[in-house]
Parts: structure tokens; C-alpha cells; sequence
């Protein structure tokens, strides 16, 4: 059975002129990355540069909020009473790590099987909106100690899954 | 030593891409003569995909037309390591599907109409082809598109599915359907 | 424009599922000598990787291949055996490649994937199992188990004996039946689903996929299940019985256990207490996530 068939007549002079409708020039090939990156790249600026267990280092620049919100969070308070605050930490190296894997995370997802890399590209939406929500409930409750575990587990996933994504180049070629 | 059969293969088809790659880049760049020839290039399999998916000549013609327009708007995010053909596959499949959904049904015919023609088109191929094309063209929608993409145009289960739209178990189930439905129209019998 | 073939070609065409692939694959045949306790590593871009487990010191392999992949390539050295399949340089449709691979039993497998799935059945050995967007599917018995995917499905069937297991993907689901000693799993967006036996420690991770975790866990064992915005189900029993701590911000927490009701505080709910002599560790964490937790049956 032939995959290709002729059609009866030429339809290109029909496409043609509804190319003219179109636009005779082609719209210039998007270059902003996906959402998702630019937000990173923003919050790479940010990011929590501390690898941790369960201890969390205090650092500086704690909200003002902190000290309108009523106390004790009630989920598990981190025995030290320190607190992180996200936002104000950076730590250059794990800005630089992350901002070499976004660079070859895009090439890896444009390699990739569309639907694998609508997996991914939902997998990496939904640790963008959990950094999100967890920043968000953080605002409100900036001592909660469970939502900064949270947030720096998600961090540390969001790493993790830039660090898978980058070498699945590699794969098929031979461990 | 003579390059084997594969690696001469492999150089046919890397020219291929760097050829197309060009007229792609020329095309994104608003020439519309470089379009045409991927349109020329391209043509016969899109229409032949939008034929057998639509069961229509005046739909397949609309949606060949409909599948090389929106691809013109979205040639630039086409990656050129990609294969042209599949993504024009990828326009086309939503095209036909679109059009299907608007257009009159197309009754599922159970044997040829009145006028002893083929459910819409006929083609000039011998017997053989022009009865398997016509049983072809008597399976329900869902099997024929799952059976069109994956047997005749060589797309994987997950290619198939994705471009229909549906869960590749969904597309296997399909394709089992529609295999099973030709056998006994066809009586065939194989091991 | 070719256009002529006959009938029985094309019903032989459908009959084997891919009429354009009819006549478009050649065959492969190879057999080595292999250790027992060697190690074998296979890698394919896309097609399928299918191995098995024999009690001879041969690695056997047969290969159907697309006509786009070059070759495969064994080798063989003491204590290492290596196929890889072989596509031509810039191939721009990937070939397929069905590679089905007999090898001693005890070997340590490395399979590494891109497309193709990866079917394990009867490798009692440690496994290292990498895949893109294939799936896996393996079998384990008491030996260390490393698998990792990108949006490949996993599913793993254990007996129960105990291991180091540790299985992640980014947005593939995860399916553990009877696993056992010491998972670590993670998932971001994939549903986690796992079984154990005899688990001393566990650490289960998702973002937004949900978790149902059902574990029969040793003496003092440590099981620990965090999730952002997926639910989370956990049937648990130990020895000795196990301490808990649930904690979420906006979940619900329900238990099995009646009486005790999940403290409300400023913010969140927290449920603790204990089963038991409760000489085990229970966290269970979750942002939005709602938890339930009963006693396994």
C-alpha cells in the first residue's frame, strides 16, 4: 500500500496565497526559554545554598514578618529554633552548578520524544508551582520548620531532576 | 573498504536532513519558493495520511491545505534534528481529526455505496491494494487511525498515540481491533 | 510512486504489526563466555532490551534490527561482558533495535536505555538500570537494585528479601511489590506504589505524585515519606511497633487508629503517638498532601 498519494490537483497555488494572508515572512523563531527557566535563572539568584539534613543553619536577613507572626509552629519545630529564609541565601557554586545544568536541560527535553518530554516538562511544572506554594505559605508562616524542610527537599529534587535530565544525553551510549 | 549498505544509507539520509535543513532555515526566513519544495517533497504523504484518516478526497484536500498552512506559522520552532515528515504527520493527524469532528459523519459503510465506489475515493492500484484499501476504509474511525499510523506509516505505539491524542494501551487496543476486524473481512488467514 | 504489492505480502505485513517494517530488519546471533559472577552491560537507544536469567556461563544474544542501526557490538573480556547497539553517526530517525539476552544468572546487569524498555526476568545479581523514557520492568532477589528512569515507568518484583533498593524517576511512575531491607524512592510527579517486607529503613520522596506505602517493617526500623502536594497512604506493622509523627500544612490527617484526633494548631495539623512498644520511627510529611495512616492487615 503506497504511504504517499498524489493529490488530484496541485493545492499549492491555494496554499500559497493563504500563505500571503499569513504573513509572507514567518514569525521570528521564539528565543525565550521556557517559563519555567527564566523563573529558575531568577531564582537561582535566590537559591538556598545549604545542603542539609535535619539541622538548618541560621542565616541572615530574617523576614520582618517574622517577628508579627504569632509563635510555635505546631508541625515539628526544629529543636534549635533556627529558622531559614530562603530568599536571602546564596551560595555561588550551587548558583553555577544550576545555571550549567539549565543550559543543557533544554537541549535534553528538545532530544526527547514528545510525549517524554511532556512528562518532564510537567514533572519540572510541578516543582516550579511546589517552590511556589511552599514560598507562598512561608510568607505567612516564615518559622514553620516542616514547610522549610519542604522547601529545600524540593530544591534539592529540582537539582536532582536538572542533574537526571542533563545526563540522560549520555544514555544508550554505553555506561 | 566499500561502505556497507547501512552506512551509504546513513549518508543518503544525512544529506537528506542537511538539504531540508536548509530550505527550512530559507523558509523560516519568509521565501515562500523554499516552502513549496518541502511542500512538493512532502505533499503526497500528507495527503495520503489525510485521505485514509478523513475516508473524504474534498476533506483530504482541505486538510492537506490546512496541515502545510499551519506549519508554515510554526515552522520556526521546528527543530531541524527532527523529521520534517513526522511533524507534518503530527499537523496533519490534528487537522484530519478537526475536520472529522465538523464535518457530516461519514457513514460507517458495511459494503460498497449504490454507485459501486470505494467509501469516497478510488484509486487506480491493482485489485489487491484497492480491496485492502477499502476494508481499510470500512473500520470504525479509532481503528483505522491507529492501524494507518502505526502499519503503514511506521509510527511506534507511543508516536501513535500521542498523535491521536489518546493512551498508547488505547492505541494498542486499537490496532489489535482493527487487525482482527480486516482478517475477517479479508478471510485471511495467517500463522 | 510505487504502488504495486500483493495481498499476501500485506496480510504478512499486518499480521507481524508493521506493515512498512515489512522486510526492513535483520538478525543478529552471538554467544560468549561469561563469568558467573561477572558483570554484563547492554546498551540501546530504542527498541526493547529483554533479559534473562540461565544457570550457563554464557552471555547469548539475539537482535532483530531496523535497518537504520548500524550494528551491535560485543565484547568480551574476563569478568565483563558488553553489548552495544550501534546506530550510524547523525542518524536522524532513530532504528530500532530487540535485543533479547540470555546471561548467567549472578552476573551484575548495567542496562542503559534511552527509548527502548528493558524486561528483566531471572538475574539474581546487583542491578544497575538506566532508562530515559523506556520503561523497566525487572525482578529482584536479595541483591542491591539502582534504577533509574526519566519518564519511564518502573515496576519492580521482589521476594521479599532483604536489599539496598534505591529507585528514582522524574516523572514516571514507580511500582514496588515486595520489596525488602532498604528502599529509597523518589518520584516528582509519578505515582509511588510500594510493598514491603521486612523494610529497616525507608525514604520515600514525591512532589506532587501520590504515595501509597504498605510495609511490614523490622525491630527499631526507620520509615520516612514526604510529599509536597501528593496524598499519601501508608498501611504499616513492625516489630516492636513504631512511634509516629504525621505533620502536614493544609492536608487532612485521618487514622485508623480511632480516639486521637490530629492536633490543629495555628497553622497545619499534626497527629502523634504511638503503635506498640513503638520501638520504630515514623515521619510522614506533606505540604497540601492529605495523610492517612492505618495499621497493614
Amino acid at each position: 500500500m503506497p504511504r504517499s498519494i498524489d493529490p488530484p490537483r496541485d493545492l499549492w497555488p491555494q496554499i500559497e496565497a493563504q500563505l500571503g494572508a499569513a504573513g509572507a515572512a514567518a514569525p521570528r523563531r521564539r528565543t525565550a526559554p521556557l517559563r519555567w527557566l527564566a523563573a529558575a535563572a531568577m531564582v537561582g539568584a535566590l537559591a538556598v545554598g545549604v545542603w542539609i539534613g535535619r539541622d538548618l543553619m541560621p542565616l541572615p536577613g530574617a523576614a520582618a514578618e517574622v517577628a508579627q507572626q504569632p509563635p510555635a509552629n505546631p508541625a515539628g519545630a526544629n529543636p534549635g529554633g533556627a529558622a531559614v529564609n530562603a530568599a536571602f541565601v546564596s551560595d555561588p557554586r550551587y548558583a553555577r552548578q544550576r545555571a550549567e545544568l539549565m543550559g543543557s536541560v533544554q537541549a535534553q527535553l528538545n532530544a526527547m520524544p514528545a510525549p517524554a518530554r511532556a512528562k518532564v516538562a510537567a514533572s519540572l511544572s510541578a516543582i516550579e508551582a511546589a517552590k511556589k506554594d511552599l514560598e507562598s505559605a512561608l510568607g505567612k508562616d516564615p518559622s514553620n520548620a516542616l514547610l522549610q524542610e519542604l522547601l529545600i527537599n524540593t530544591y534539592q529534587d529540582e537539582m536532582r531532576v536538572l542533574t537526571d535530565v542533563h545526563e540522560a544525553g549520555n544514555a544508550g551510549r554505553g555506561i | 573498504m566499500a561502505p556497507s549498505k547501512g552506512q551509504m544509507q546513513a549518508q543518503r539520509q544525512e544529506s537528506r536532513v542537511d538539504w531540508e535543513g536548509a530550505l527550512v532555515q530559507r523558509a523560516v526566513a519568509g521565501d515562500t519558493r523554499a516552502f513549496e519544495r518541502l511542500y512538493r517533497e512532502h505533499s503526497g504523504r500528507v495527503y495520503g495520511l489525510c485521505l485514509r484518516m478523513t475516508k473524504d478526497a474534498h476533506l483530504a484536500e482541505d486538510c492537506t491545505q490546512d496541515t502545510f498552512i499551519n506549519a508554515w506559522k510554526a515552522l520556526p520552532n521546528f527543530e531541524t534534528r527532527s523529521s520534517l515528515g513526522t511533524w507534518l504527520h503530527r499537523i496533519a493527524v490534528n487537522v484530519s481529526l478537526g475536520r472529522r469532528r465538523k464535518a457530516t459523519p461519514v457513514l460507517e459503510a458495511q459494503g460498497e455505496d449504490e454507485e459501486g465506489e470505494l467509501g469516497g475515493f478510488a484509486l487506480e492500484t491493482p485489485v489487491e491494494v484497492a480491496e485492502l484499501e477499502e476494508a481499510i476504509g470500512n473500520l470504525p474511525d479509532g481503528a483505522r487511525d491507529a492501524l494507518v499510523l502505526h502499519a503503514l506509516y511506521g509510527y511506534s505505539h507511543e508516536e501513535a498515540a500521542q498523535m491521536l491524542g489518546i493512551a498508547p494501551g488505547t492505541c494498542k487496543a486499537q490496532l489489535h481491533r482493527a487487525r482482527k476486524l480486516l482478517k475477517e473481512r479479508l478471510k485471511l488467514e495467517v500463522n | 510512486m510505487r504502488t504495486v504489492t500483493t495481498l499476501a505480502v500485506l496480510a504478512l505485513a499486518l499480521a507481524a504489526g508493521t506493515l512498512a517494517r515489512a522486510g526492513d530488519s535483520k538478525t543478529f546471533d552471538r554467544e560468549v563466555s561469561a563469568e558467573p559472577h561477572g558483570v554484563v552491560e547492554i546498551s540501546n537507544t530504542a527498541g526493547e532490551v529483554q533479559v534473562s536469567g540461565w544457570d550457563r556461563s554464557d552471555v547469548s544474544i539475539h537482535a532483530s534490527l531496523d535497518d537504520d542501526v548500524d550494528r551491535v557490538e560485543v565484547t568480551s573480556s574476563p569478568g565483563r561482558t558488553v553489548i552495544k547497539v550501534i546506530l550510524p553517526a547523525h542518524s536522524w530517525h532513530g532504528g530500532e533495535a530487540h535485543l533479547r539476552v540470555q546471561v548467567p544468572k549472578d552476573s551484575e546487569l548495567r542496562v542503559s536505555t534511552v527509548s527502548a524498555d528493558t524486561n528483566i526476568t531471572g538475574v539474581t545479581g546487583i542491578q544497575r538500570l538506566n532508562a530515559v523514557s523506556g520503561n523497566v520492568t525487572t525482578d529482584i532477589a536479595g541483591a542491591d537494585l539502582e534504577l533509574k528512569t526519566v519518564s519511564g515507568d518502573i515496576k519492580v518484583k521482589g521476594r521479599g528479601l532483604p536489599a539496598q533498593l534505591r529507585i528514582t524517576s522524574v516523572s514516571g511512575d514507580v511500582h514496588l511489590q515486595n520489596g525488602g531491607g532498604s528502599l529509597e524512592a523518589n518520584t516528582v510527579s509519578g505515582t509511588l506504589v510500594a510493598s514491603l517486607e521486612g523494610a529497616k529503613s525507608v525514604v520515600a520522596r514525591t512532589t506532587s505524585g501520590d504515595m501509597h506505602l504498605d510495609a511490614k517493617l523490622t525491630r527499631g526500623a526507620s520509615f520516612e515519606a514526604t510529599t509536597v502536594s501528593g496524598d499519601l497512604e501508608v498501611r504499616a506493622s513492625a516489630d516492636g511497633g513504631y512511634a509516629y509523627e504525621v505533620s502536614t500544612f493544609s492536608g487532612d490527617i485521618t487514622d485508623c487508629f480511632g480516639g486521637q484526633q490530629a492536633q490543629k494548631g495555628y497553622v497545619g495539623h499534626s497527629l502523634s503517638g504511638s503503635r506498640g512498644d513503638g520501638a520504630g520511627r515514623m515521619r510522614l510529611k506533606t505540604m497540601s498532601g492529605d495523610v492517612q495512616l492505618c495499621d497493614r492487615t
